[in-house]
């Protein structure tokens, strides 16, 4: 059948709308294939999930790091005193160290934001929780007594001397001017291998549970916690795709913000995060409002897949 | 050139991987694209079912 071609403008003169059908029709029974569809998929979760199941790995706590690796605990729970660990230096929104945000031109989204979580490494990660100790250890009135050009002082000689000792161990440190930091340090690696650190830094005063900012924020500053997610491939380091641990597959639909970052100008970019946003924002933008773009509109009309698959109704027409 | 690289993790399985210069995948991934490019295929050329009831 061939009939005159009609304009499909979405404009109201044209009331394609209202017009009757004046091509070919079928029988479509909707019911029935949502049953089909319902049955088929509810068929295949069921029948996969019987057969591979879930990842499971066993959490990664606080103690389970105090007791793998007391070494990099020690040294981490050292840079969370001296104020050079990672989330110290992150800026807002624990914090506002000078030049720590992402910047997209003159545009500071991260500044902007404020600092609503407000974090003292300091206090919230190590003097805190050493004060909940039944006996809390007597430095903690040296170290809060002290200044803090004589806590940076302490910290990094503290910190230089672990990194020179022998496998990094706190036992091994020689004698020198690091204050109470080895007191506090070794009283907090003893808290986290008895299991007694974590709850303390995830309730923060509450009955339940829910937050476990701080103490994901402490594990990302050693090199402990980053060094599983690296074996396991869960940094993002994969072209496209983000993934689970072992052989499941990740997240399929965060593909193109995966692979923003493996590409240049990303790649390298201090501020790739929030121009990977910024890029995903303009590229849905422009997928929402294809219909009004001229030339990216056109697209099905000259890659015309759809004639592929509906290729007998365009063999009738 | 292909390579399977085995990472070394102190938990589970750390998985297989697939690399291709800097082209770095998991098996996991690697068949659920390979799946929906078939799947894609045999939309495409397979007829649609109940062609013969048409009007």
């Amino acid at each position: 059948m061939t009939k005159a071609p009609v304009s499909v403008s979405w404009r109201a003169r044209n009331d394609i709308a209202s017009r009757p059908w004046p091509g070919t029709t079928r029988e479509y029974d909707l019911f029935k294939e949502l049953a089909v569809g319902l049955v088929v998929v509810a068929l295949l979760v069921l029948g996969l999930s019987a057969v591979f199941s879930s990842p499971d790995d066993p959490s990664v706590t606080l103690k389970s790091w105090a007791v793998a690796q007391p070494a990099d605990f020690v040294a981490t729970a050292t840079a969370e005193l001296g104020g050079t660990s990672g989330t110290a230096g992150y800026g807002p929104p624990y914090n506002s160290t000078a030049d720590a945000t992402q910047k997209l031109g003159p545009i500071d989204l991260q500044t902007l934001s404020g600092v609503r979580l407000p974090i003292d490494t300091a206090n919230d990660f190590v003097i805190g929780p050493l004060q909940t100790l039944p006996t809390p250890p007597a430095a903690i009135d040296e170290w809060t007594k002290a200044s803090d050009a004589q806590h940076a002082s302490w910290t990094a000689a503290y910190g230089d001397a672990l990194s020179k000792a022998p496998d990094n161990d706190s036992a091994k440190v020689p004698p020198g001017d690091y204050g109470p930091v080895p007191i506090l340090t070794g009283a907090l690696l003893a808290m986290a291998q008895q299991g007694t650190l974590d709850p303390v830094l995830s309730a923060r005063g509450s009955f339940y549970n829910t937050d476990y900012k701080a103490s994901i924020l402490f594990l990302g500053d050693g090199s402990y916690f980053p060094g599983l997610a690296d074996a396991q491939h869960l940094t993002g380091d994969q072209w496209g795709m983000m993934n689970e641990t072992g052989n499941y597959p990740g997240q399929s639909w965060l593909w193109l913000f995966s692979a923003l970052y493996q590409v240049e100008p990303f790649k390298s970019s201090t501020n790739a995060d929030v121009l990977v946003v910024f890029s995903m924002v303009i590229l849905t933008l422009l997928l929402t409002l294809v219909p009004f773009i001229p030339g990216l509109r056109s697209l099905p009309r000259r890659i015309p897949v759809h004639r592929l698959i509906w290729r007998d109704y365009y063999k009738h027409r | 050139m292909l390579g399977i690289k085995q990472a070394d993790a102190g938990m589970s399985d750390p998985g297989t991987y697939f690399q291709w210069g800097d082209f770095l995948i998991q098996f996991g991934n690697l068949v659920v694209i390979a799946t929906m490019v078939v799947l894609f295929i045999l939309a495409l050329v397979l007829p649609f079912p109940g062609r013969r009831s048409r009007k």
